[in-house]
């Protein structure tokens, strides 16, 4: 073991060299170049044997990575924001054909209003795509998870490609403290890839021809049921992780505090680290705060969640998108999923477009949650940093 | 014309092609012309010129309340006499129902699995004349009209100018109409034979379960069926042909350009480059008859092999 001071695009780039990755296509967009970059420089020099692919469009680069996983090798890519919306129809295909990519996402937000900075608008409304689905909060979180993410993809009860979505500047530009696994230690944990359906011409088999009505509709529900199988898989191959490299993250998602909390925050990314502090300082107050670090929006942890939740009084969904005349997907899915406890469940919204969430903002949505435990909260969803009253 | 007590369902087989979609779209604007509501949609497979195709059309006095494909029908309309042979047309037909086939064959000649009032037209020959092509579509409407009482052969004739002449001018308007009102006079209605039993398709249709994981088959024997690569053997598309090549070898100067221009592959060159023709496969396209130079290839009316 290796420490270092990285960043998260860095860190991805070590998981992906220590996994042994053979095929990575890619195009640049920031801000996920980094983890190109970084992964070109190792194949340079001689320190990790990968064929990387220049794809001429993220279309492209999700095309290539479909034939190399199909073609029974280890297969790794990362996007953006308007890259992941110009992949969209070719995500479609590694799901169903059970190709069991890792591709990061650096959340970044999706024009129009656009820039380079952070949002989840990106990557929350392909949910449905069939790609199970983490958030990772920390430089180390994204290094572990690539890790775990291939093997949990390549699990032959999962077959099924993960997207690692980590927040854009703030984590991939931000240098932490990561420590690097050996390669022997990764070696034991990760075994080779055995592919489940490889295009051999010795032994020729169809793959992803035209489906028509009398299959579709089965092959849908094989994929719905193994992405619910996934759920095992996910906590199985986090508790692995812990034995090996000291390391857990609670598999679905993980929580801090929620023993005896009242109230509690569900949030994601890099919004959990302030998160965790704010409930820290609300303890020694002696108020009963908790946090839920929500990590896999797929499979989602309907039942886990009601079962973490049920003793509490409030609950506030921290979202970094917003579905307009709507409320947050996060939101949305959470109070879906906890219908069946009488719990006060509100939306908060803050961060959107780079935004900087702030430890006052914070602080807030804390206090807003807490006011909720009265059993009325003043309204559903609160905007933080809005300037102007929010009506 | 008699007034619908309930509503009307047909049902249309025909291959890719003939035009049935068209037919049904028709019939559903004849229908509202006589004040009907109505509907007409297709129902396409892996769409290919030759293919089995369903279309369906819904004709009632009020609002239909009802969107999806029709398994019962009131009348069946084939614009192939080769489909049951193939394909369980006639399946779900009510006994009280009609049938009408493009066929040589009088009605108490032709055996459809079920026996039912049928009205039989040689849609094929009238389209040949009228239309210089074997697009029977509005041919069989005029039959349509013959077999039935609810929508009139002026509502008819009139749709078909209206979406013909919209879609392909004045003179298809004129032709098709003509067409359809020759078939209206030259049809015959009295009752088919019923003795064949509907085929069944060999279909294979596992539970969620049993179908192999990722969109992906090998060369698979499933029952009597093969699927996955190399299956294609199986669907001798040489069924769907209307007319087939009539190959002249005396005439023949090996130019090999009938070989080259068969889309399907089912010119065979030989030793001495002369031609032979596979006809499990040959779809009657007619292209090799059109390039070649010294018409050693004609076309010939019906599914034949020499």
């Amino acid at each position: 073991m290796v420490t270092k001071v990285i960043s998260a695009d860095h860190a991805v780039a070590w998981g992906v060299r220590l996994g042994r990755v053979e095929v990575i296509p890619g195009f640049p967009i920031t801000p996920q170049t980094l983890i190109m970059e970084q992964l070109s420089e190792f194949i340079n020099d001689g320190e990790f044997d990968a064929d990387f692919i220049p794809g001429e469009s993220e279309h492209s680069v999700m095309s290539i990575a479909v034939g190399a996983s199909a073609g029974g090798v280890r297969t790794f890519t990362a996007t953006s924001s308007q890259g992941l919306a110009l992949m969209h129809e070719m995500l479609y295909a590694p799901p169903q054909i059970r190709l069991p990519i890792v591709m990061v996402n650096v959340n970044r937000s999706l024009g129009a209003a656009s820039g380079i900075w952070l949002e989840h608008n990106d990557s929350m409304p392909e949910r449905e795509s069939g790609w199970l689905q983490v958030y990772v909060e920390d430089n180390q979180e994204a290094l572990d998870m690539v890790i775990q993410g291939f093997r949990i993809a390549e699990d032959e009860r999962v077959m099924m490609p993960i997207m690692i979505c980590l927040d854009g500047f703030v984590l991939s530009h931000t240098v932490e403290k990561v420590e690097v696994p050996e390669q022997a230690e990764v070696d034991r944990f990760l075994p080779k890839f055995k592919p489940m359906n490889m295009l051999d011409p010795a032994d020729p088999r169809l793959i992803n021809p035209l489906v028509p009505p009398e299959y579709a509709m089965e092959m849908r529900y094989q994929l719905d049921r193994a992405m619910d199988d996934s759920r095992i898989v996910i906590k199985e191959v986090d508790e692995a992780y812990a034995r090996a490299f000291g390391r857990g993250y609670g598999g679905l998602f993980d929580t801090y505090q929620m023993e005896d909390a009242e109230f509690a925050l569900l949030s994601l990314g890099t919004a959990t680290t302030t998160a965790r502090g704010v409930v820290d300082e609300l303890r020694s107050k002696g108020k009963k705060a908790g946090l839920i670090k929500m990590r896999f929006m797929r499979p989602f942890p309907e039942k886990e969640l009601l079962e973490a939740t049920k003793d509490l009084k409030a609950l506030g969904v921290f979202d970094r998108s917003v579905g307009f005349n709507s409320f947050g997907p996060v939101f949305t899915e959470v109070r879906g999923a906890l219908r069946p406890l009488r719990l006060q469940i509100t939306d908060h919204i803050a961060g959107l477009g780079g935004r900087d969430l702030t430890l006052e903002e914070m602080r807030d949505i804390f206090a807003r949650i807490e006011e909720s435990l009265s059993g009325r909260a003043e309204r559903d969803v609160y905007w933080y940093g809005l300037r102007g009253r929010q009506r | 014309m008699r007034v619908l007590d309930s509503m009307y369902e047909v049902r249309f087989h025909g291959r890719g092609g003939q035009g049935a979609v068209m037919a049904a779209q028709t019939l559903a604007e004849a229908a509202v012309l006589d004040g009907y509501h109505a509907q007409a949609f297709p129902y396409f497979g892996a769409e290919r010129r030759g293919a089995p195709v369903k279309a369906f059309a819904r004709i009632d006095k009020g609002r239909i309340t009802l969107k999806s494909q029709i398994y019962h029908p009131d009348m069946l309309v084939l614009l192939d006499d080769t489909l049951p042979d193939i394909e369980p047309v006639a399946e779900g037909l009510k006994p009280e129902g009609a049938a009408v086939i493009n066929t040589i064959m009088a009605p108490e000649e032709y055996d459809l699995g079920i026996s039912v009032i049928t009205t039989t037209v040689d849609a094929t020959t009238i389209a040949l004349e009228k239309l210089k092509a074997p697009i029977v579509n509005t041919s069989i409407l005029g039959a349509m009209a013959r077999a039935q009482d609810i929508v009139s052969i002026d509502s008819i004739v009139k749709a078909i100018q209206d979406k013909f002449g919209e879609k392909l001018g004045p003179r298809a308007a004129k032709m098709n109409s003509e067409a359809a009102r020759e078939a209206y006079q030259s049809a015959r209605t009295g009752r088919c034979k019923g003795d064949r039993p509907i085929v069944q398709k060999d279909q294979w249709l596992p539970d969620w379960d049993q179908i192999p994981i990722g969109v992906s088959l090998p060369t698979t024997q499933v029952g009597g069926v093969v699927v996955g690569p190399g299956s294609a053997w199986q669907n001798q598309v040489g069924t769907w042909r209307t007319s087939s090549p009539h190959y002249d070898i005396d005439k023949c100067i090996r130019c090999l350009r009938c070989w080259w221009s068969c889309p399907e592959g089912t010119i065979k060159r030989q030793e001495d480059d002369h031609m032979k023709f596979d006809y499990r496969y040959c779809k009657g396209c007619g292209i090799c008859a059109q390039i070649c130079p010294v018409d050693a290839i004609e076309m010939i009316r019906g599914v034949k092999t020499w």
